[in-house]
């Protein structure tokens, strides 16, 4: 982000606000289908990059999902038998620094996370920034594209078969 | 010159340790053992460390760690690719800090000492200084003992030892071949990047892991549940035609192929499944390229499954990489493979591995998973053995040696456990 604009009125930064918090918090407590249903019905696209700056048309990234594939991730969660996850991740995270833009289709929210993952005897943190493209549904939102960045995408990381 | 390594003067009893049919647990877990296997296996033989097709330009560069060694992968102005230590001749310091890029020379951080691209010191501030014995041509970039390629992959030698490349490579060749020849050109390009993936296990599990056709059903039954086309591709049931074959000098697969061939000639089943019909333009320079008979063939058996001793794998359509970091700790990279000449393939290449492959992958994250368990469970002392003996005594040998054996044996683990015994022993033994 190189500019600095205001807000047009339109935005409703507190709805904004309140829709990451409740995505944070499915996403923390494994509930897979709510999180799911938060997502349009097509045309999306959940993607953990490599690096910043990369083509995902020729780079390989950590996770690309088109809506289907997202699904498929969802279903193999739901088995309970996906091993990278049974047991699950205990996970909290807080999101902040949120800037919101409005797109041509929709409203592009950048923020900054650190995610705590405890698993076993190892205490994880994760970190990094996530854009959203959201479309307005009635007093909600659903998310047609999440983009996260690690701060350590280009380092070797561990399991990432929870949802980040 | 040799690298430098740590030294560890304990003699271990390879042949007691690696027995056939079972083995011991520390092979996992002790720390001596491991700093014998970065000197005895990936610093005395041969070790992947990089493809042609990632330097494509001169100046490009790669970082790679080899045993315990950073070592820089850098083409030259002259096309050639040179493998050098990661480290100034002058006080030591690192010279490339980033994994890839690109150089018109390399200055190293601390004096600024300056190296061509084939490594000669071109330079150094206030030069005069040095005693009059001193020559730039005497502290060049230290290139590696030996490297060598095979159809664009390069390998590496630190301490010199008796065998060429293509002797350590025997009959793998043949899966390097069967690999580049899906390729119209018979190229490659891994230009995609690598997943790089941290597994809490000991290095040789991720190696027997590769090559395992007993896991799948159990370790992946969460994807076979979620995912049809998954669950269908493949026959994975103990009386599969497909076989497991260990080629000797450590180097084994799972041939796939040997399945593809007895379900009809039906192409592309190591695609997932996708209908020639849509990826005309390659079956076309493919068919140009190799006869219409030939061409068939190698898109009915499609890429190979392997573990090439002692750290790469041609995992079908990925390259795998396995860096030893600790006896308990390794990491794996992960790049698909582009096929020049098949572009639209590739698109879909790039999205499968995206969708198996690393850490949020719906198949390795799992295998991940089960090398951190079992790399746990082998902190135990008892019952002292892993059991090893699947199969074992009712392979078919081939006439040219390679083993045959049912695609849930464990003859292709046993094929990497044999020739690590024979490198290892030799080293205790002084017979190397």
């Amino acid at each position: 982000m190189t500019t600095v604009t205001l807000e047009p009125a339109a935005i409703d930064r507190t709805a904004v606000n309140q829709f990451l918090i409740l995505e944070a918090r499915l996403q923390d407590e494994h509930r897979y289908d709510d999180w799911e249903a938060l997502w349009a019905d097509e045309d999306t696209l959940y993607w953990v990059p490599m690096r910043e700056d990369t083509d995902p048309r020729c780079e390989v990234s950590y996770i690309y999902d088109n809506r289907s594939r997202l699904a498929s991730r969802i279903r193999q969660l739901n088995t309970g038998a996906r091993h990278s996850q049974a047991p699950q991740s205990r996970l909290r995270r807080l999101i902040s620094n949120l800037e919101i833009d409005q797109a041509d289709d929709g409203i592009t929210v950048h923020s900054n996370f650190i995610l705590l993952e405890s698993r076993r005897k190892l205490l994880t943190t994760w970190g990094g920034r996530t854009t959203h493209l959201l479309t307005p549904d009635g007093d909600s939102f659903r998310i047609k594209r999440k983009t996260v960045l690690l701060v350590n995408s280009d380092e070797a990381i561990g399991n990432l078969a929870f949802l980040v | 010159m040799m690298a430098t390594a740590l030294r560890v003067d304990q003699a271990i009893d390879y042949r007691y340790l690696v027995q056939d049919g079972r083995l011991h647990g520390s092979l996992y877990t002790s720390p001596e053992i491991f700093a014998q296997e970065m000197e005895e296996i990936f610093h005395r033989g041969w070790s992947f460390v990089a493809h042609d097709s990632e330097i494509p330009n001169p100046g490009d560069f790669v970082v790679r760690r080899v045993g315990t060694q950073s070592l820089i992968a850098l083409r030259g102005k002259d096309g050639i690719v040179r493998v050098f230590y990661n480290r100034c001749p002058h006080r030591g310091a690192t010279l490339c800090q980033t994994t890839s890029g690109h150089r018109s020379r390399i200055t190293c951080p601390y004096h600024a000492w300056t190296f061509a691209l084939d490594g000669r010191l071109i330079g150094l501030p206030d030069e005069g200084a040095y005693p009059d014995d001193f020559s730039k041509g005497d502290a060049g970039l230290m290139p590696v003992a030996r490297m060598d390629s095979y159809g664009g992959f390069i390998f590496v030698n630190l301490i010199p030892n008796a065998l060429s490349l293509r002797e350590h490579l025997g009959h793998a060749t043949e899966l390097i071949d069967a690999l580049i020849g899906l390729s119209p050109t018979g190229r490659i390009q891994l230009t995609a990047g690598w997943m790089k993936h941290k597994m809490r296990s000991n290095w040789k599990m991720i190696v027997e892991n590769q090559v395992d056709g007993y896991h799948a059903p159990m370790v992946h039954g969460s994807l076979i549940a979620a995912n049809r086309t998954f669950a269908t591709v493949r026959d994975r049931k103990p009386t599969s035609p497909t076989r497991v074959r260990d080629f000797g000098m450590g180097h084994t697969d799972i041939d796939h192929a040997s399945d593809y061939r007895a379900a009809g000639d039906r192409l592309f089943r190591w695609t997932g499944g996708i209908e020639p019909e849509r990826l005309p333009g390659y079956v076309k320079s493919m068919n140009d390229a190799y006869g219409p008979e030939d061409a068939r063939r190698r898109l009915i058996e499609g890429p190979p499954h392997s573990m090439l001793f002692p750290n790469i794998s041609l995992a079908e359509m990925n390259i795998m990489v396995i860096e030893p970091v600790s006896p308990e700790l390794s990491i794996q990279y992960t790049t698909p493979v582009f096929l020049e000449g098949a572009d639209d393939l590739n698109a879909r290449t790039l999205r499968r591995c995206e969708g198996a492959m690393g850490p949020a992958g719906f198949l390795i994250a799992d295998d991940a998973e089960i090398g951190e368990l079992t790399q746990m469970g082998v902190a135990n002392l008892e019952p002292e053995w892993i059991i090893l003996s699947r199969g074992l005594g009712k392979e078919e040998v081939l006439p040219n040696g390679v083993k045959l054996a049912g695609l849930m044996d464990e003859t292709s683990q046993r094929g990497f456990w044999n020739h690590y015994r024979e490198v290892m022993a030799a080293s205790q033994e002084g017979a190397r």
